[in-house]
Parts: structure tokens; sequence; C-alpha cells
């Protein structure tokens, strides 16, 4: 295939996904792989057509509901891809473990971050809802995690918070891995006595500062 | 606030207090005599009490005699849930289902106070094209819960519930209503809730936020459809409310601009309360709608609605909005509420909440019922309820 030919269906591939086009982008998936080109680098084209869709929300042209449709847009593609895959799609980027903490069950914002950064690249290990101290710092330890990710909305819950981060400690863990945490009613003052690495009122905020912690720890 | 006055309501002249003179005079457009204190304090109460953690001058108390305590406007005091239950706010009407449609539950836990972690309610609803089924669990003390599976989860399940809503009617509680208004008649006005404006039914309660958005992607035909019945539902429950001496109507909705941005508060919300704010009017009623998540975005178009005023809009530092901004997007509307909940927890300096007290007071008066955007956490010092009450009170004699 030539350069020139390929570079139009990567502009198809781009283009169908963030016009949310499930049809145009598996039609050009599948041509670009029985071209010969790796099931691997199709999954790099389309995050690059994820970054744009990142752009348009950023720029407020798209919103959290556009995100969602793509990622269902990715995530159909990625399963006309799965024959054709050899290795795992994503987690270029770096691992992250993603909880709301315990007595907590609201996940929205925790859903749409999972969703920012696992289009980003990272692999994300997603433990759900109302998730214990004990059960975060587990799977901290049993994965080699880059970025914990905390989530809690109602204030008798962000005590998790710091119980998390001193549990950490006590297993030799806290400086293996950066902390971030969201939620309405978190404050910086109660930010920095938890002793996480960030706080965020938004899901975009949140993964465009993994980002940053990601390229820093390259360089 | 002592003074007593007389109105008429639904023909027959009734003696009321300055609150309800007060508060009417906010649904009307009028200036009062101050501000109403009216905050929502029954979460708080409901964990303390399941914790066992109740201030011991709160043990034994009911609900209202807590506000009696507090010297503040109650709010959520009586209705269906008996102790601590509301007459002033949520559903009046009790749903009917129809004659072959079967509502189950299970539940695993007995005592709400005594559940674990994983208990869970699940309901279903089992008619002649099928049955659906949802999954609760309830929240930490189990005062509260939340769905782990919804209803609605493919056009078999939207089948089934467009089934259950066209057999479905509404009937006045009129018992409750009586017994209530014994007790708060003469001090709040009657408030009466309707469920979530039909997209937000879908999102927060019935389907999920991500389903509804793929759904609507997927299936717009068969979403319009089911949409189209939910806003009939609607005119179901306005039409039970007909000749009913209720003031207020709210719209449950949890508004929040990422589950509802521009492009679809235009073409499903807006439109949906253009039809049925002039219902509401009609029946000489205001309406209202609740604002509780991020509404940086909505505020400049909810003016469109008609809507007559919004619950809960949450400022910064908890949510997304300036006082400026909800003024400006408010022109013509009243407020309800405006103080962010984690301003009454100890460590948050009490400065900080005298200054948002005071400024809402200043820029929101005459139109503001002052409450609590959303509800008194559970780990609040309530005594700053009487704290702020005092600002209040200060304010309201400079007037």
């Amino acid at each position: 295939m030539s350069m020139k030919k390929q570079e139009e269906l990567f502009d198809e591939i781009r283009g169908a996904l963030i016009n949310f086009d499930v049809e145009a982008a598996k039609r050009a998936a599948l041509e670009a792989v029985q071209m010969g080109v790796t099931a691997e680098k199709v999954v790099d084209v389309m995050s690059e057509g994820m970054d744009v869709v990142g752009d348009k929300y950023q720029a407020g042209e798209y919103f959290v509901t556009e995100l969602i449709i793509a990622g269902e847009t990715m995530k159909e593609v990625l399963e006309v891809l799965e024959p054709y895959m050899e290795g795992e799609a994503g987690g270029k980027l770096g691992t992250a473990v993603v909880a709301t903490v315990e007595g907590d069950l609201h996940d929205i914002g925790k859903n749409i971050f999972v969703m920012l950064i696992t289009t980003a690249g990272f692999k994300v290990i997603d433990l759900g809802v109302d998730v214990s101290a004990e059960r975060i710092v587990e799977a901290v330890r049993d994965s080699q995690v880059d970025i914990l990710g905390l989530s809690a909305l109602l204030t008798t819950n962000l005590e998790q918070f710091p119980m998390v981060v001193d549990r950490l400690k006590r297993e030799g863990l806290r400086d293996k891995v950066k902390v971030i945490v969201g939620g309405a009613t978190v404050t910086e003052e109660y930010a920095e006595e938890a002793g996480v690495d960030a706080y965020v009122k938004t899901a975009l905020d949140g993964a465009e500062i993994c980002k940053g912690w990601v390229k820093n720890i390259r360089s | 606030m002592n003074q007593e006055f007389t109105i008429r309501i639904l023909g027959e002249l009734v003696n009321v207090t300055e609150t309800y003179e007060n508060m009417m005079a906010v649904y009307e457009g009028r200036e009062s005599s101050g501000v109403v204190f009216q905050p929502r304090i029954k979460h708080w109460y409901d964990v303390n009490l399941a914790a066992g953690t109740l201030p011991e001058r709160y043990q034994g108390m009911y609900l209202d005699e807590i506000y009696r305590d507090l010297d503040v406007t109650p709010r959520q005091v009586w209705g269906l849930e008996g102790v601590g239950s509301e007459f002033a706010g949520y559903l009046g009407l009790q749903v009917k289902e129809g004659d072959d449609v079967e509502v189950w539950v299970k539940q695993t836990h007995g005592l709400f106070y005594e559940t674990k972690a994983h208990d869970y309610i699940i309901t279903e609803y089992r008619t002649p094209k099928g049955t659906m089924r949802q999954v609760q669990r309830l929240t930490e003390h189990g005062t509260s819960f939340y769905n782990s599976e919804y209803y609605l989860k493919d056009l078999e399940d939207i089948e089934i519930y467009k089934y259950v809503l066209q057999e479905r009617t509404y009937q006045w509680d009129r018992l409750r209503y009586e017994w209530g208004k014994k007790r708060f008649g003469d001090l709040i006005p009657l408030r009466a809730s309707l469920q979530h404006s039909p997209l937000m039914w879908l999102m927060v309660r019935t389907m999920g936020f991500q389903r509804t958005v793929t759904m609507l992607w997927k299936h717009p035909k068969e979403m319009e459809e089911l949409l189209q019945l939910l806003e009939e539902e609607f005119y179901k429950q306005i039409e039970a409310y007909r000749g009913r001496p209720v003031v207020e109507l709210s719209f449950g909705d949890n508004m929040h601009q990422d589950m509802c941005p521009p492009p679809y508060f235009k073409k499903y919300v807006t439109p949906f309360y253009r039809r049925v704010m002039p219902k509401v009017h009609a029946q000489g009623m205001y309406a209202t709608s609740h604002w509780d998540g991020f509404v940086k975005q909505l505020l400049p178009l909810v003016k469109e609605t008609g809507l007559d005023g919004l619950e809960c809009v949450t400022p910064l530092p908890q949510g997304d909005v300036t006082l400026e901004e909800m003024k400006e997007g408010m022109e013509g509307m009243f407020l309800r509420d405006g103080i962010p909940a984690v301003l009454f927890c100890p460590w948050i300096k009490l400065r900080t909440l005298e200054d948002q007290v005071r400024r809402l007071l200043e820029m929101f008066y005459p139109r503001l019922i002052l409450g609590v955007s959303d509800l008194v956490p559970a780990n609040a010092d309530i005594e700053r309820i009487r704290f702020v009450n005092r600002i209040v009170k200060e304010f309201n004699e400079s007037l």
C-alpha cells in the first residue's frame, strides 16, 4: 500500500471517529489491517482521533456526551480489530488505578476520568465504587501503578483520602505512585492535609495533570 | 417572625404566619419583611440517628422539633416515611399501577440502619409484556440508596416500561395533606414534587447516564417515543394536583451540565418545560427545578424554560458558578437555597460561611428562600445552622 493511500485511510479512520461514524470507522480500520497495517497501529491512529475529540471537548465544542459516544465508537471498532491484535491495546502512557472510596457510590466523575485517561493511552484498573482503603492499596501493590485516582462526593467519605495515603506510606508505596483526588466537596486545604499530589474539580483537569506527570517521569 | 396574616387559599380565608407570607412574597415577586431560612437537615438527621451520633440535645426529638430548637423554618418534616419525612416537599401523589402490573420487592436487610456492605433492594415490574428490574444498594447507614442496576437496559425493557406508564394513574394523598395542614399549614406554603423531567428521569433514575446517551445515539426514534410518553406522565401528575392547595411544584431534575450539556438542554429540556409550564401556571402554581450539579453552561439557558425558580444551585467553592453568574442567569427567577453544603463542615472557617451568607442575602433578596445547597452534610456542625440564622435575623432587622 502506498504511503498516500495509507495516510488517506488513516484520515478516514480519524475523521470517522471524530464524527462518531461507526460503520465508516470499522470499514476503514478493516481495510487498513487487510492491507498490512498492524492492528496496534490502527489503534494508535484512533487514539489520535480521540485526542482531537478531547481538544474539541476542551474548546467547548464537544461535551461529556460526545466523549461517551466517541468511546463507544472506538469500542465497536476495537471489537472488529481484536482478531488481528497481537498484544493488549493501550497502556503506553502508564497504568492507573481508579476508585470511588469506601462509603461513596457516586461514579459519574470517576467514569468520565477513566474514559479520558484510557483514550489518552493509560491502562486503567477501575476498582468501582465503595472501595476500601485496603483494596485500593492492594491494587497499587499488585500492579506497576504510576497513578492512583480517588473520587468522593460525600464529605463524610473524604477522610478515606488521608487513610489511603497513610496506608501507602506504611507499605512503602507512597513514593512509587502519584495520587490525584477529585470531587465537588474537596478543597485545596483538605487535599494538602490529606497528603495527595493533586486535587481537581473536573475529570478533564485530572486527565491533563496525569498526562503531564507521565511526561515529566519520562523526561 | 410572629405576625399573623390572613390570606385566601382555594376560596377559604386562612390565618398564616409572617414566615408563610414572606415565602408567598418570594413566589409572587414582592418585597417582604425578611428572608426565610429553610435548610434541609433531614440527611444530617437520618445518618446521625442511624449511626447513634445525634448530639445529645436532639436525641429523642422529631425532626420538626429540631427545627424549632434551631429556630429555623422546617422543611422535610412529615410524609410517607414517618419520622423525618416531608410535608413541604416530596411527592404528594400516590402512584397507582395498572391492574395487571405487579410490583415485587426483595430486600436483603431488616432494619435499615443495620445494613451491611452490598445490602440491596431488587424491584421488579411484572407485566403481560415482560419483566423489568432494578437493583439498588443502600448507602452507609442505610439512609439512602443508589442504583447498581437500572430498569431500562435495552429496547425490550423500554416496551415493558411503556406498558407500565400507559396503565399508571396518580392519586392525591388527602390524608397526608390534612395531617400536615394541621401541623404546618400556617407556617409553610404547600410544596409538592414532580419527578425529574423526562431526559433526567432516564439518566438519573431509570436508564443510567451512559446508557441514555448511547441509546439516544443508536435508537433515536424509540427514545423520542419514550420521552413523549414520559411527558404525558407529567400531564397526568399535574392534572392530579388540579384544585389542590399546592403553591410550588418541584421537578426533581438533579441537573448537571455533564449529564445534560447545552445541546441536550436545548433539544430535550427547554421544549419540555415550555410545554409544561403553562399548564402549571394555569393552575395558579409555581414551579422550581433541582439544579445541584455543575450548571455554569446551563444557567444562561434557564430563563427560556419558563421556570419560576431554581433549587440547590451551588456556587463556588463547591459548585462551578459565582453568585454573579447565578444572579445574571436567573434574572426574574427566585433562588431556593444557595449556601454550599461544604461550608457547614467543621474544617471550613466560620468567616468563609459568614461572608457567603451575607453576600447571598444582599444579592438575592427579595427573591430568595435561603437554604443549603444541597443539604446539610452528615458530618456538619449543626450549630452552624444557628449561626447562619443569626445572620439572617440581623439582615431582616436591617430592612
